[in-house]
């Protein structure tokens, strides 16, 4: 039945971004990017600003580009052998993929989360402190100890742990364990945190209680998340961009995408009339 | 009562992939329309009760307001079912929203059809007002046409022609306040006159509003179709945003 | 399932889902029955083996751990012993205890008359004898000129015979025994002159020519000198390896044709390896035969593909996710690795890794190769001393012909063993520890 509409199967090789896909406070800024996996091409020509302080949402069906895109924002595709990245992305006015920009550098101030929550097989305190001792951020045990709480505190989960912060953090629950992942993810002190399907696979109330941490970061932080709920990009963002098949295809308000969308396909989506 | 079977193939509603969700749709949608056509009939009659001086019609317009209340309220249900459980977005969400709206303007509608029913009996029982049938019945075919055509504005999900409906708002407005210098006249010339001539007014007034409600669907059609509030705005203002 | 059976069919032409089902059921169960009761065989016919074997290898050997000892009285005679100065020990090692020990034999069993016959006589004593009044008497030299009773060391043939008497002197295996000697034997054992001791010369001792001197302990080191080179040079080289082929190496030709190898060479015959390490090792970089450093080396490379092997496997099942969790927080590849895939990967490298050592114990094939089956004596006490291994050990002992060798070979088994154990048992609780931590 899809393959047999016309407003679905329409030709998109000349379509550009409808909607409004720049910031006038860009903390980071996307230009014409190309992506290639060996000789496919996963992204064609996005250009998209994330706004200080702003939560971006990127929806799209699968494999439209938009994980793929939000990986290219850390570096995290670099150990991707037969990736390829074309464009320009900024942090601020710096050149994410210049030859001079150290990668462990641009994570410390761009973390991420992933889908399946992955705190390391270490205690939770260790798994919060990691990433402050790889970077050095602590000069005493008294300092890693604040940030550990501090990150904790922020990321809604030092109340049910600080009694067992020697436990394995593996042994928590799911969300937990996504919020212990975004504390340890804050714990670096990035400027931009992304977020690659965070509740995924968590129940709609470990679901809530991240969104609300969301909403919470993102008076700090700035957020891109990519997520396979609508609803959850409703819930969470200012802004939603829809990818399709490599392309962005429309940036708007969420409110506007989620009540009267510019673009056909963003609407179609939205409406679950294809997947 | 025969139900005429809408297609609803022009509002791609059953393009989703949940075919459920699709029905469900395509019936708020046919119930609507439905619900439109019992109303459409109630002003019909009810006007020409008014104009024939038939007790029976009229009696038949008042019964039938129980039937509107009940689609009403099975409607909203419907409606609310359909909000809860598919958290509806973009096209879809406006969808069940103007749907909502448009109950509740038919029903409004309904009620003032009842309304001018209720004007023919006491005329009925009273004796005739000095004047303004034929006004009454202009007023009703004018707004009878409306109804039908922003009904049919919903079926095919037209801008345009719910453009046109909203217009004939004022028309039937400027009607309304020539019947009321007509009948004005009439009760200046004869003041024992004057209480059955406030039964033919509570009529047209009653005329004049399902008018409003009318444009008020349209407004809600436009809002569907095109995702603008176009509430408290002008006609013209409505056309420069829409573009025509 | 009766129930849902004897409900009627909706229509008598085609049978209800749950009537096909059901009578698929009884078969499918009949079917589940027989995969678990192979599986059951399976494991049974594995344990039979192993209990036969250990039946075997226990019954022949355990005999072995007792020795025979035989009570002399026995006179320090200084003219026999020409020691004319108690205190120069220069004396006491040189003289001739053999003779106290013939004196002493010949006072009990004045018939041996002839020749012959007194060197039959002599010969129920182990020469190893000596050796035990020389200790005594450098211990004690108060002894000299004194008449003690002594527990000396039987020949194999006494201590064959004594074995396996048992109560009924018929039973026993005379062998080389002539009559006249069996006579004596039988005359100790009624005057309780004979008994069995633990056989503490097995576990003390290096090979000998006398299967009732000979010991495990030399190949005992030597194989443990031999496996500490194995493992000191394998472990880390082949995890080094594996990190680098699993986490740097690009993905290539080149890499590819290195996988490829590395997966054939743990297929080589070991004896390769052998001749391989002749060739290097001793042919062209001029190390002596017979080192454990040499047998190290040459199962180190026995040894490689297996650990490579299975730490790329232990490497690769740590979850990417990991991963990505360490990469996303700014770590560096090393530190990835040396932080996360290495502690979470160590158990299963362990793994492979014991396999590995447990084979390089067990192999006898590359060592004869470059020399380490040679008979030698002297317990080894450095990975440059020549030495022999337990499996080689075996292998001499199996070979030999005196009869004693049989048990000697049996509880040498049981030696290895037992090592295989106790070191599979290290490494398993290490791996335990480790993977127990989170």
């Amino acid at each position: 039945m899809n393959e047999n509409d016309p407003q679905i199967s329409q030709d998109i090789t000349n379509l550009i971004t409808v909607g409004n896909a720049f910031s006038e406070h860009a903390k980071m800024s996307m230009r014409n990017v190309n992506v290639f996996y060996a000789d496919k091409q996963a992204i064609h020509d996005v250009s998209l600003d994330i706004g200080k302080n702003e939560v971006v949402a990127m929806i799209g069906p699968s494999g439209c580009g938009k994980s793929t895109f939000l990986r290219c924002m850390n570096r995290m595709n670099d150990t991707i052998d037969s990736c390829r990245i074309e464009g320009d992305f900024r942090l601020e006015e710096d050149d994410i993929y210049h030859p001079n920009q150290d990668v462990v550098a641009l994570r410390a101030r761009v973390g991420i989360v992933f889908q399946k929550p992955n705190p390391f097989p270490k205690s939770i305190y260790d798994n919060v402190a990691y990433g402050p001792k790889v970077h050095g951020l602590a000069s005493s045990k008294t300092d890693l100890d604040e940030i550990v709480e501090t990150s904790l505190v922020r990321a809604g989960l030092w109340n049910e742990v600080k009694d067992r912060l020697t436990a394995a953090g593996t042994g928590l629950s799911g969300g937990q364990q996504q919020r212990l992942c975004i504390a340890r993810t804050i714990a670096v002190g990035p400027e931009v945190i992304l977020m690659d399907e965070p509740c995924s696979a968590l129940d709609p109330i470990a679901t809530a209680k991240i969104e609300e941490l969301i909403a919470e970061l993102s008076q700090n932080f700035t957020i891109a998340i990519v997520t396979h709920s609508m609803q959850q990009a409703a819930r969470v963002s200012q802004r939603t961009a829809y990818f399709h098949m490599g392309k962005l295809i429309e940036v708007n308000d969420t409110k506007k995408v989620f009540t009267n969308p510019e673009h056909e396909l963003t609407e179609a989506y939205i409406t679950g009339r294809f997947g | 009562m025969a139900q005429k079977e809408y297609t609803v193939d022009n509002t791609n509603l059953d393009k989703h992939i949940s075919q459920s969700f699709n029905e469900e749709l395509e019936t708020i949608k046919n119930q609507v329309l439905a619900m439109g056509e019992v109303v459409e009939q109630q002003i019909a009659d009810a006007v020409e009760s008014i104009v024939n001086v038939d007790k029976e019609l009229a009696k038949k317009v008042v019964a039938i307001e129980d039937d509107v209340n009940v689609r009403e309220v099975r409607l909203d249900e419907l409606c609310v079912e359909v909000l809860a459980c598919r958290q509806p977005a973009a096209g879809d969400l406006r969808m069940i929203l103007s749907a909502t709206n448009i109950i509740r303007d038919l029903e409004h509608i309904g009620d003032e059809a009842e309304k001018v029913a209720k004007m023919s009996l006491t005329l009925a029982k009273k004796g005739a007002a000095p004047g303004g049938y034929e006004e009454v019945r202009h007023m009703g075919e004018l707004v009878h046409t409306m109804l039908n055509s922003v009904l049919d504005a919903f079926n095919r999900l037209d801008v345009t022609q719910a453009l046109a409906v909203a217009k004939a708002d004022k028309k039937v407005d400027r009607e309304f306040k020539s019947a009321m210098r007509v009948i004005v006249t009439y009760m200046m010339e004869d003041p024992r006159s004057i209480k059955r001539a406030m039964n033919i007014i509570t009529a047209l007034r009653a005329l004049e509003r399902m008018g409003n409600h009318s444009r008020s669907i349209a407004e809600h059609i436009i809002y569907l179709v095109k995702g603008l509030d176009v509430r408290h705005t002008s006609i013209k203002e409505i056309a420069s945003k829409l573009g025509q | 399932m009766t129930n849902l059976s004897s409900q009627p069919a909706a229509n008598a032409q085609t049978p209800s889902t749950m009537d096909l089902v059901n009578k698929n059921l009884a078969k499918r169960y009949r079917a589940e029955k027989r995969f678990k009761a192979y599986g059951i065989a399976a494991i049974l016919f594995g344990l039979a083996c192993l209990v036969i074997l250990f039946t075997d290898i226990v019954s022949k050997g355990h005999s072995a751990f007792l020795q025979t000892y035989v009570y002399l009285e026995v006179t320090y005679d200084a003219d026999t012993l020409e020691i004319d100065d108690i205190n120069n020990p220069q004396q006491i090692a040189i003289a001739d205890y053999s003779a106290l020990v013939k004196a002493s034999l010949r006072q009990q069993f004045t018939d041996a008359k002839s020749r012959k016959e007194r060197r039959n006589l002599y010969g129920l004593v182990s020469n190893g004898a000596s050796f035990t009044l020389r200790e005594s008497l450098e211990d004690n030299p108060a002894l000299l000129n004194q008449t003690v009773g002594v527990w000396l060391l039987a020949d194999d043939d006494v201590d064959t015979y004594y074995k396996s008497r048992g109560d009924d002197k018929a039973d026993a295996f005379v062998g080389r025994l002539v009559p006249k000697q069996v006579a004596w034997i039988e005359t100790w054992i009624t005057n309780q002159q004979i008994k069995k001791r633990f056989n503490t010369t097995f576990f003390t001792s290096g090979d000998s020519r006398e299967p009732e001197q000979a010991g495990i302990l030399g190949a005992m080191a030597g194989s443990l000198f031999t496996l500490l080179v194995t493992i000191i040079l394998s472990f880390p080289i082949g995890v080094a390896a594996a990190v680098y082929l699993e986490e740097y190496a690009p993905k290539n030709k080149l890499t590819d044709f290195i996988e490829v190898n590395i997966n054939n060479l743990a297929a080589v015959p070991s004896i390769i390896f052998g001749l391989l390490g002749l060739a290097i090792f001793i042919g062209y970089f001029e190390m002596h035969r017979s080192l454990p450093l040499v047998g190290g080396l040459v199962l180190s490379l026995m040894t490689l593909p297996t650990i490579i092997i299975s730490s790329r496997a232990a490497i690769k099942s740590v979850p990417p996710s990991i991963r990505d969790a360490a990469l996303g927080l700014g770590a560096s590849k090393m530190q990835v690795i040396l932080h996360h895939v290495l502690p979470l990967s160590m158990p299963g490298m362990l793994t492979g890794a014991i396999i590995g050592f447990a084979q390089a114990l067990g192999e006898t094939a590359p060592l004869l190769m470059i020399g380490m089956v040679a008979f030698i004596v002297d317990i080894p006490g450095g990975i440059s001393d020549p030495s022999t291994v337990l499996p080689v050990q075996i292998f001499l002992w199996s070979d030999s012909p005196e009869r004693a060798f049989i048990e000697r070979t049996s509880a040498a088994i049981m030696v290895l063993l037992a090592f295989l154990i106790t070191m599979n048992t290290f490494a398993i609780l290490l791996r335990n520890r480790l993977e127990r931590r989170w």
